[in-house]
């Protein structure tokens, strides 16, 4: 029996006849529309689904769909076959991606609720209107600005630096005594002392921005976000490689090349280049009426990185740390400004560097248990940091305990021979059709792929294995019946793109050193946080949520994710994905004097567990390493996955 | 049963006082669960929570001290049946018989008692003797005394002779072998008096349970076992019930065991005192001053002693693979066993000979110990000095892994007269980099 | 007081495997040898007997061997130069299996003549191990699995870098493998599994936890071994596999066993201490749960074999 299909895609519609049990796909084929099938129509990948928005057809399988999808019609077209006649809706690819209950993508940055300027900010700008001087009032112009601070903002005591005091005069007189200061407050200790960062002729609108950084110094990857402290917005976002990878990948190869012979400020040196590149960059990339932005006009910093990178950063000796006992120089580093740390904005900001608990445990992890809210979480909640060293928090509002394993760049795309950053022209996602090994891939911006970002690597790692392109263990199967998979400089290789599709020209490859480094990162993350719930000796199924941390992309598929053993295999729903938590949390920190206060606070409650004092990290790691796991049964979906291919 | 670190922490004030000496109260409720700290070190912890914690911590096996003026052997204190649960504890002590109407009793222990053999860096000896009352106890005793001061079994059923040998031994602690259900009543009164342990023989599990809690009434606590068996089969499953039960905190069985290894025969002599050291003795005597079998019997002992927390270690020094000569090239590695393995098995399935030099960087790998400085170019320079690697080859060629190529300048400067060479990361590249590189 | 004796209860057991084919079971050997089944810890006969005792293989190689102590030389004398007649001695010394380890300087040719031969002389199940080099093994095994189709012969070593040929050729032509990982439950495990998934067959799979020899970690050997008996009777079905050890190998490489002179007094006379060496290391072996033990001397191999005897017979 002949059935008549109409599907819609573009606005446009095409009808075509076709027998009862032709499948949607080949229907749409045959009506000159093209459904993506990047799994090769094995309804592994959710990519294909389709809206029935009339009619009766058959779902072979509904993977990928929840209920009120299929309630709405939803249906995917390689497992779904016309029983009669129906009216198909194909909406665009990307409507589709964001439907998968699998992907989880950075929510946007908002302000938070509770965000009030200037009550919430310790820095502000403020009006003064001094009465100019005359042979009858001879008093300086320093008491008299002390003056009306006072009589006009009720700030008893100003402090100035040197630097800044030789300005004054002029800017008053610029000003012809009209002036805005730019002041901090600060609330952390008991009696209010207020510190002038600068001041500028003539009074500039209040509600004008106030520029602000919160900046995280990763051991890979160094994040910027550029803030207007009034408002409270993020006004760019940019990061770029930490300019010392250079000179080691590790945060120990750092260490030892900063304890040598000038190593240490030459390592400042290369993280303050990379800093204050990308503060111009940030700034360039704002665009206000009132005109430009530039680096000088921000006053306020506030830093979060792993210790070694915060030692590093302000030129402290780091050799401590990977010593026996590990103790590093600081953990909670004092108030400083721009001018103390050589970073190339206004001299007298204030630059607030977060506290860290441990010198594997740094102010990364502590500013991204604020962003992630675990510390008042009611349940049980874990963690996961997903970068070179692979931080997990455990616990909720009553404890907290956190270890760290060093996990390497991997998942940041470093590391890896076509690895790269999560930014334009980086492959994020992968499919692998499992009949003839043919790759799909996603490139982040859409042109030509440059590289691979950990999300396509997460992706890529975990269809090779599905496929079977590469055995539990990571090695390339070489019988494998495709020319993508060909012996390389270091073993089996797979192509994911010839070397005519790429931006270089030259093929891009998954190999066997890239499979090995991969997984060991996410062996070491799962052991870390495995050992860690044993340790305390909770159950991994009895965490209620799992955040996710890193930067190693926009979005994160869960079940790719599991089906690498990097994430337990537990409902999709209790994952969440974060992003750079870390520069989430200095941001937090960068508004809102409370929330820098919870820092503090977490940074005290936080119990540091050493992994390496026994073997069972040992053992955990051991068994991690393996596609998914070891133990099989501990990935419960998987086998479920694998049974079918 | 043990707690985990979260259960304690909720016995805790959970104040985070830090006077512990930890940050929080949950790092000191991990130490505790991890046994590295006391209670103690918690002043307002509340008494039910200290008696909570302290019925959890019992050991279910006795603490059994032998002790003489020179020297003493511990045993029992054990919690797990295999190694690899937690470890084994407190090593068997190793005794030889002797007789007391032997006429060159004082010259055997004389020699025995010699006896001493290094094994990585560790001297070990016997134990100890059991002297055999088939002559004079007391006279046996005195000459034994005069060339040991290790510690003493006595074998005998006679309480007198027991009574009057032990008031030479005063301030030791010896062994009496053994009572049964004929004799514990006086010999129960012995070991009271003179402060002797115990041995307790029975023909079944049963009976043996019964008598422990008749001699404990008398008075004794402290106690060994001897579980009979007609072979080593039989023995094993005994061992093994007993050692089951008193884990499970069955008080009656809760005591070391003693095991005779000559006991038929002295051709089985090694295998029956190996077979005991693994399950479970915790005295372990033998008939025949051997060497040749006593040393394999005391690093067996030490091997399976070993803390198998520890990270898995390989002896560090020099090793031949495909046997090389003078030409062939040094690599040098660390002594944690999986790197070593993963190196050596890629050489050798090369067929490519190598001197492998393995250095002891603390059973670690090649990156965490560069990391926790345990494997930097003084200590490589240190293992190549101090295995003599220079005296076995002509040409002084050293692969440092590639991972810790920065270290190649250090190693040049502490080794003047080496080429040193930069090998790959990964050992699985080994081989073709020995092809390519290093011809 | 009768004591009530706590017993585990086991959900799994150590799978049977069985070497060797008769001319019956198209193969050309006299007898078989059966091995694992166990259903407890070792020799727990209070919970189960023990259903095959574990075998004894002696280890002889396709030539003359220049580096074996100078005690094996003097028992096996000029039988050392011809694997037909090594093997025959071997028999006689009571092996049950002989293990045929090849060489590097074999030809697929010379392989293929040295197991036909040993196959000739004995009516023994074999197990043939390459020269232990990926390649060379590779080279070798194939040949000699296709020459000796339907023996059941075990061929080894398999590991994880190198396991696909040898499973594949071993598979087509009916015989079993030896998986070797390095002395890690983890990893003997994951090859157990990358072995299995090719589709082997799970009652042709012997696992080889790596033996340590006494003094020489010989204890990392013995605990990973409890842990896989222990994983396979709590029902993890990647462990359940019968384990082959090879202490002659490891406790005649130690100088203990391999010199006579120069050596501490304190270690004893030469010869008794180098047959101690091989029988404790196996006897730890086989107290920990191993199903095959492949020995080199014959005095130890009687030694062993007693006290397997003794352990059995409780």
């Amino acid at each position: 029996m002949n059935h008549t299909l109409t599907f819609t895609h573009d606005d446009k519609q095409a009808s075509v006849t076709v027998p009862t049990n032709t499948l949607l796909a080949d229907a749409a084929r045959l009506a000159g529309i093209d459904i993506a099938q990047p799994c090769g129509g094995q309804g592994r990948c959710g990519r294909c689904a389709v809206q029935v928005t009339e009619g009766q057809v058959r779902r072979r399988s509904t993977l990928r769909l929840s209920p009120s999808d299929v309630e709405q019609g939803y249906a995917l077209a390689c497992q779904t076959v016309v029983e009669g006649d129906a009216a198909v809706y194909v909406p665009p690819q990307e409507k589709i991606e964001r439907r998968l209950t699998t992907d989880r993508v950075v929510a946007e940055v908002t302000v938070p609720d509770d965000y009030e300027y200037p009550f919430s900010q310790t820095v502000r700008r403020v009006h003064l209107t001094l009465t100019p001087p005359s042979m009858d009032d001879q008093t300086d112009d320093w008491a008299r600005l002390q003056t009306a601070f006072r009589l006009q903002h009720r700030f008893e005591a100003v402090t100035c630096s040197l630097p800044l005091l030789r300005t004054i005069g002029s800017t008053l007189r610029a000003g012809d005594w009209n002036v805005t200061a730019i002041i901090e407050t600060s609330r952390l200790s008991d009696h209010q002392t207020i510190r002038l960062i600068d001041l500028l002729p003539g009074h500039e609108d209040e509600y004008s921005p106030l520029w602000g950084a919160a900046i995280d110094i990763g051991t890979t990857t160094v994040t910027l976000w550029l803030v207007d402290l009034v408002t409270g917005q993020v006004k760019a976002q940019v990061a770029e490689y930490n300019g010392q990878i250079a000179r080691g990948e590790d945060v120990i190869s750092r260490i030892i090349y900063a304890s040598k012979n000038g190593g240490g400020d030459e390592l400042r040196q290369r993280v303050l280049e990379t800093i204050n590149e990308l503060l111009e960059r940030a700034c360039k990339r704002v665009k206000l009426p009132q005109g430009k932005v530039t680096p000088d006009q921000i006053v306020k910093a506030t830093i979060a990185g792993n210790t070694t990178m915060m030692h590093l950063f302000l030129g402290i000796p780091a050799a401590s740390i990977r010593l026996s006992p590990f103790i590093p120089a600081v953990n909670h580093p004092p108030a400083l400004t721009a001018r103390d740390v050589g970073l190339n904005i206004n001299p007298e900001a204030a630059v607030d560097c977060l506290p860290g608990v441990a010198s594997y445990v740094g102010a990364d992890i502590t500013a991204g248990v604020l962003a992630s809210g675990l510390d008042s979480a009611e349940n049980v909640t874990l963690f996961l940091d997903v970068g070179t060293n692979g931080e997990t928090v455990l616990g909720n509002r009553d404890w907290l305990v956190t270890c760290a394993c060093s996990a390497g760049p991997a998942f940041e795309g470093a590391g890896v021979v076509n690895g790269m950053r999560a930014t334009t022209g980086a492959i994020e996602e992968v499919w692998i059709n499992s009949d003839t090994l043919e790759p799909t891939y996603r490139v982040i911006g859409g042109g030509k792929p440059k590289g691979i970002c950990g999300s396509g690597l997460i992706a890529l790692l975990s269809e090779a294995f599905i496929t079977g392109v590469i055995d539990k263990g990571g090695n390339v199967k070489l019988d494998a019946p495709s020319p993508r998979v060909r012996e390389g400089a270091h073993g089996g290789e797979y192509v994911v793109a010839w070397g005519r599709e790429t931006e270089s020209g030259e093929d891009i490859v998954l190999t066997r050193v890239d499979i090995d480094n991969l997984l060991r990162a996410k062996a070491a993350i799962y052991a870390g946080f495995t050992v860690l719930a044993e340790n305390v000796g909770i159950p991994l199924e009895s965490v209620d949520k799992v955040l996710v941390g890193g930067s190693f992309g926009k979005y994160i598929n869960v079940e790719k994710a599991v089906q690498i053993g990097l994430l337990p295999d537990m409902e999709w729903s209790r994952f969440e994905f974060l992003g750079n938590t870390s520069v989430k949390g200095a941001y937090l920190a960068l508004l809102d004097w409370r929330k820098r206060e919870r820092i503090t606070e977490i940074a005290k409650r936080m119990t540091y567990i050493e992994l390496s004092a026994d073997n069972s990290f040992y053992e955990a790691f051991t068994s991690a390493l393996f596609l998914p796991h070891t133990d099989l049964s501990k990935f419960p979906s998987v086998a479920e996955v694998l049974e079918k291919s | 049963m043990a707690l985990s670190g979260i259960q304690i922490y909720k016995l805790l004030p959970q104040t985070n006082c830090k006077e512990c000496g930890f940050p929080t109260c949950l790092a000191f409720a991990m130490k505790l669960a991890a046994k590295q700290v006391e209670l103690g070190a918690c002043p307002y912890v509340s008494e039910a929570s200290k008696k909570q914690l302290a019925e959890s911590a019992a050991p279910p096996i006795r603490l059994v001290t032998l002790k003489a003026d020179g020297s003493e052997v511990k045993v029992g204190n054990e919690v797990v049946m295999y190694r690899h649960e937690k470890t084994f504890y407190n090593k068997p002590g190793l005794f030889l018989r002797v007789r007391a109407s032997d006429p060159d009793l004082a010259k055997k222990v004389a020699q025995a008692d010699a006896y001493k053999v290094n094994y990585v860096g560790m001297d070990f000896t016997l134990n100890g003797y059991a002297i055999e009352a088939d002559g004079d106890l007391a006279s046996a005793v005195k000459a034994v005394r005069e060339v040991t001061k290790r510690p003493l079994i006595l074998i005998s059923n006679d309480a007198a002779a027991l009574d009057s040998s032990l008031s030479l031994l005063a301030g030791e602690t010896a062994l009496i072998y053994a009572a049964s259900e004929s004799n514990y009543e006086s010999l129960a009164e012995v070991a009271k008096k003179h402060k002797a342990v115990l041995a307790v023989k029975a023909d079944t599990l049963d009976a043996l349970a019964d008598l422990t809690q008749k001699i404990q009434a008398k008075g004794a606590e402290d106690m060994v076992l001897d579980l009979g068996g007609k072979n080593l089969g039989d023995w094993l499953m005994r061992s093994t019930q007993v050692r089951r039960l008193a884990l499970k905190n069955f008080r009656p069985l809760g005591y070391p065991v003693i095991f005779f290894a000559a006991q038929n025969g002295v051709e089985k002599e090694a295998v029956y005192a190996a077979h005991a050291i693994a399950k479970y003795a915790g005295f372990v005597v033998i008939d025949t001053f051997a060497p040749e079998m006593i040393y394999p019997l005391l690093v067996l002992r030490e091997n399976l002693y070993t803390d198998p927390q520890k990270p898995i270690q390989v002896q560090p020094g020099v090793y031949e693979i495909n046997s090389p000569k003078p030409e062939s090239p040094v690599l040098v590695t660390t002594n944690f066993s999986i790197t070593y393995f993963a190196v050596a098995n890629e050489v050798e399935g090369s067929g490519l000979p190598a001197w492998l030099v393995v250095t002891d960087a603390e059973g670690m790998s090649v990156l965490t110990a560069w990391a926790a400085g345990k494997f930097d170019a003084e200590r490589i320079a240190k293992a190549i000095k101090g295995f003599n690697v220079a005296d076995k080859v002509s040409r002084k060629r050293l692969v440092l892994p590639g991972h810790v190529a920065v270290l190649s300048g250090e190693v040049e400067e502490e080794l003047p007269g080496w080429e040193v060479r930069v090998g790959p990361r990964e050992a699985v590249d080994l081989p073709a980099f020995m092809k390519q590189a290093l011809n | 007081m009768p004591i009530e004796i706590p017993k585990d209860k086991w959900l799994g057991s150590i799978r049977t495997v069985t070497i060797g084919a008769t001319s019956a079971e198209g193969g050309t050997r006299a007898k078989t040898v059966t091995v694992g089944g166990g259903t407890t810890m070792p020799y727990l006969h209070f919970k189960a007997p023990t259903p095959n005792k574990p075998a004894i293989a002696i280890e002889i190689k396709s030539r003359k061997p220049t580096d074996w102590s100078p005690l094996l030389a003097e028992v096996w004398g000029e039988a050392m130069a011809d694997p037909a007649q090594w093997a025959k001695k071997a028999e006689e010394a009571g092996a049950d299996l002989i293990v045929l380890a090849l060489t590097v300087e074999d030809s697929p040719e010379d392989a293929v003549k040295a197991v036909k031969s040993v196959l000739g002389a004995t009516g023994l199940p074999l197990i043939v191990w390459g020269p232990g080099q990926a390649e060379k093994d590779n080279e070798l095994l194939v040949p000699v699995s296709e020459a000796t189709k339907g023996e059941k012969l075990v061929l080894g070593i398999c590991e994880d870098k190198n396991y696909r040929t040898i499973v594949a050729t071993a598979m087509a032509n009916g015989h079993l493998v030896q998986a070797r990982a390095p002395m890690d439950v983890n990893l003997s495990k994951q090859l157990n599994i990358l072995i299995s998934d090719m589709g082997m067959p799970k009652d042709r799979i012997l696992m080889d936890p790596t033996t340590g020899a006494l003094g020489y970690g010989m204890e990392y050997g013995y605990s990973v071994m409890e842990r896989l008996r222990l994983a396979a009777l709590q029902g993890d079905a990647m462990t359940q596999f019968p384990m082959i050890v090879t202490p002659g190998f490891e406790a005649w490489k130690t100088k203990e066993a391999k010199v006579g002179e120069g050596v501490p007094e304190a270690w004893g006379d030469w010869k008794a201490r180098a047959v101690n060496w091989e029988t404790l290391t196996a006897l730890a072996l086989v107290e920990s749960g191993a199903d095959i033990l492949v020995l080199r001397h014959p005095e130890s191999v009687k030694r062993v074999k007693d006290t397997i005897e003794e352990l059995i017979t409780a």
